[in-house]
């Protein structure tokens, strides 16, 4: 194992003239379809180079070229004019190129040091025993410019995910990286978190590490980068620099078209469908009550942590409040049962896809009739037919991409799942809809369908509650805000009153 | 895109085969042991021989039918042989005693039920991992036949009983009638009613079955409660063929099934399994033993190639599935 040394890392940062990387005429094919075709990206020592797209647009892809995961078709990747050739993940990062993924992998109830040595252990004992003192001590040097705080003997479940990040990042510089790859970093850090990564990216930038970074959020791209490499449809579409353009700009480049900004109609009516009295469960949901109306969106803003995710499971009868009542259609319903709230016309759209909405293996059918194959049967046999009409036309009104409901839903990409999972609660005929972070980790275009659909919904009368972490999408979609903080409700914003400033203000109130 | 590739999708959405992928590739796997054991004896593809094999194979099909439900919804049944010991001397002793046959064979299938739904309850309920809950099911059951025995086998079957399970329906050995119409209910249920739905939908993602709506202690109790009476099941088989109901039979009857259920295509991870697969795969491994009797093959070496025969379906099911 090569010592650390530092001087590699800040090899010449000043010679912006040549670049760090370059991937030329990258070109990959998955049985017939083509995912990349002659991409470039090039990245300069010490830039900050966004990458963007739509799903589906070939970013994962190309990372995964990078890193080692794939191969490809064809094409070269150069470092500091030195042609590779990466045949696997290690190769990679001996080369000097990091990858810190979307989904951070680590083994939960091992410690920080034992984490960043996993397969790369310090030893002693002629190489038999870990040495473990050994590894917590460099790791404490190196944590120690990112954040103090972390204890490296820690088991690394104790570490909130921003932490979690950093010790990928504590990671990538032992390593000598020369080119860190970042893939939807902030898809569960809170804002000022976001700030405490951003400013790091700098310091890394400061020191010659290059870095790409993908995002899906236009104002990250802004705040962080300075160039930006937008693909669409496994082609390169522009290389631009951010100080020239706008988000607009780089959104319509990334769809091909302008999205329109649209404004927000309201379909609220006075009538009450879903009363929530006192609901509590321990600090995370503290004595909540509210109205919902018929044809309502009513939108929960909050910081990460602030029990919105709680609430909404409480609703849905998923998890057992301490105390408190949800009546709806005037009704009481029984609490956590799932089945009690379902049939009395309620449907939960997940924050945690994978985890709590998809069956990954079985067709789509089989995850849109989920919750109510009873009543697509005749005489205890299902009417598969019936299910494949109807989720036909329901997921074709959402433009389901591709359109082959007999397909395991695992194979879609995260927006088209969304959309099964919304028309699982459509084709239930449920009136009450729960959506929790209906738009994380999906692209621009996807977005402003969701957005559309969610406006659909109301139009059609039905009651809908939205938890958004970002912002905009509340002041897009809500009718009503609810903000809460540490567990209690402290506030409700209407109409004019809805804005960031407002919203932030209440969210970090203490009640 | 397009509406022309919108409409060939469309077409797609509506075709669906009768057979999937991977009951093709248990099916490959069945003919070239058929041609291979057919070219090493002449013996081994005449009628009556084949009607052997399904004779042979009829009660790990039939154990492994249940298993199949179970590994499918996420679980694993390893108290099947022990069920099966404890149905068999239940029936055996009531029809010794006199009690008319009809109500033996259903005091039978109600005590594999209730063993099953002990099994699926405790699961299901008390949270415990199924692995265990039926390793002690193992002993458990075990011990009741035993104790409840004295540990000799029940003799005095009545013989209409006996003409029953060896005689013939339709042309073949009742046996292999019954657990055909077993394979056809458990077909049904997995792929035609919301309960062979719910089974994949808890063994693929039990907290998202759930949070749609999916009743799942009731679908896990289910899955042991098929298990359990298909053991008694078995067991009726093996009783009417020996005569008598001795309390330790049974003896690792789960591996063999789980063997059946996993070359048929059933994930142990849950979510996944065939029950055309499971067949097809009871009657890989008994046509297997029966071609190596035939060639006088050692019963060791006939161990040996069960176990190769498993360890290769499971490579080729990993490097097929990767692929695709």
């Amino acid at each position: 194992m090569p010592d650390s040394t530092t001087n590699s890392i800040i090899a010449d940062p000043q010679n912006t003239s040549i670049d760090r990387l370059r991937l030329d005429g990258i070109s990959k094919r998955f049985s017939g379809h083509v995912a990349l075709n002659q991409v470039d990206l090039h990245v300069k020592p010490g830039e900050v180079h966004g990458l963007v797209g739509e799903n589906g647009a070939g970013k994962s892809t190309l990372l995964n070229i990078l890193s080692g995961v794939l191969s490809a078709d064809s094409g070269n990747i150069t470092i500091d004019g030195k042609v590779l050739n990466i045949k696997s993940p290690l190769q990679a990062r001996t080369n000097g190129i990091a990858m810190i993924h979307q989904e951070l992998q680590h083994v939960p109830e091992l410690s920080v040091a034992q984490n960043m040595f996993l397969g790369r252990s310090i030893t002693h004992m002629g190489g038999v025993l870990v040495n473990r003192k050994q590894q917590e001590r460099v790791a404490l040097e190196v944590l120690a410019t990112l954040d103090p705080d972390i204890n490296p003997s820690a088991p690394i479940r104790t570490l909130k995910v921003a932490q979690r990040q950093l010790i990928e990042i504590a990671r990538a510089l032992m390593e000598d990286a020369k080119v860190i790859a970042m893939d939807e970093p902030t898809s569960s850090l809170t804002p000022a978190e976001f700030q405490q990564l951003a400013r790091l990216i700098e310091d890394l930038a400061g020191r010659g590490v290059s870095i790409i970074y993908v995002s899906h959020k236009m104002n990250e791209i802004f705040e962080v980068c300075t160039r930006a490499t937008v693909l669409r449809d496994g082609q390169n579409i522009a290389v631009a620099t951010l100080a020239e353009t706008n988000a607009a700009g780089i959104t319509a480049s990334m769809v091909g078209r302008d999205l329109v900004e649209a404004t927000h109609i309201s379909h609220a009516t006075k009538d009450p469908i879903l009363e929530v009295t006192n609901l509590r469960r321990g600090k995370h949901v503290k004595d909540a009550s509210f109205t919902l109306h018929r044809g309502e969106v009513l939108g929960i803003a909050g910081l990460v942590g602030a029990g919105r995710t709680e609430l909404l499971r409480l609703i849905a009868g998923i998890d057992r409040p301490d105390a408190g009542t949800v009546h709806m259609h005037g009704k009481q319903v029984a609490s956590n049962d799932p089945r009690a709230a379902i049939s009395a016309g309620m449907g939960l759209l997940p924050e945690e896809r994978k985890r709590d909405g998809i069956i990954r293996d079985r067709p789509v059918t089989s995850n849109v009739a989920l919750p109510s194959f009873r009543l697509f049967s005749t005489l205890g046999l299902i009417r598969r037919k019936q299910i494949a009409a109807t989720s036909l036309e329901i997921l074709r009104d959402m433009d389901l991409r591709p359109l082959n409901i007999a397909k395991p839903i695992g194979t879609f990409s995260g927006g088209n799942q969304q959309k099964v999972i919304i028309g699982r609660w459509l084709a239930a005929s449920a009136d009450i809809m729960l959506f929790d972070e209906p738009t994380r980790g999906i692209d621009v275009g996807a977005k402003a369908e969701i957005y559309s659909l969610v406006e659909k919904l109301a139009a059609a009368g039905k009651a809908i509650i939205v938890v958004s972490s970002e912002m905009s999408e509340l002041i897009r979609l809500a009718d009503r805000v609810l903000v809460m903080s540490e567990g209690s409700i402290t506030g409700e914003l209407q109409g004019e009153k809805i804005n960031e400033g407002a919203m932030l203000e209440l969210a970090i109130a203490s009640a | 895109m397009n509406n022309a590739t919108n409409a060939t999708q469309t077409a797609k959405a509506g075709f669906k085969l009768p057979f999937g992928m991977r009951d093709f590739g248990t099916f490959i796997g069945l003919v070239i042991i058929f041609a291979v054991f057919s070219w090493l004896s002449p013996v081994f593809f005449t009628g009556p021989n084949l009607i052997n094999i399904l004779q042979q194979s009829s009660i790990n099909a039939c154990i492994a039918l249940g298993m199949t439900l179970v590994i499918v919804s996420g679980g694993i049944d390893l108290s099947v042989g022990p069920i099966a010991a404890l149905s068999a001397v239940v029936a055996a002793s009531l029809m010794v005693a006199g009690v008319p046959i009809p109500l033996a064979v259903m005091a039978a299938l109600g005590a594999g039920a209730l063993c099953g739904l002990f099994n699926g309850a405790l699961i299901a309920y008390a949270g415990l991992q199924p692995f265990i809950v039926t390793l002690g099911g193992l002993s458990l059951y075990r011990a009741l036949s035993l104790i409840y025995t004295g540990g000799n086998p029940v003799y005095g079957i009545p013989p209409e009983f006996r003409a029953f399970t060896n005689g013939d329906t339709l042309g073949l050995p009742t046996p292999v009638v019954i657990v055909a119409v077993i394979a056809l209910i458990c077909w049904t249920v997995l792929n035609k009613t919301p309960l062979g739905e719910y089974f994949m939908a808890v063994g693929g993602n039990q907290e998202a079955a759930r949070i749609a709506g999916v009743p799942v202690a009731r679908t896990k109790i289910s899955a042991f409660v098929f298990s359990g009476v298909l053991a008694a099941v078995a067991a009726l088989i093996l009783v009417g063929r020996l005569g008598a109901a001795d309390p330790t039979l049974g003896n690792l009857w789960e591996l063999d099934a789980i063997a059946a259920a996993a070359i048929g295509g059933a994930s142990l991870m849950g979510g996944k399994g065939s029950i055309v697969g499971t067949v097809m795969g009871a009657v890989i491994l008994g046509s297997l033993r029966n071609g190596l009797t035939l060639m006088n093959v050692q019963a060791f070496y006939q161990l040996l190639a069960t176990g190769i025969i498993i360890i290769a379906a499971m490579l080729i099911d990993s490097a097929t599935r990767k692929s695709g």
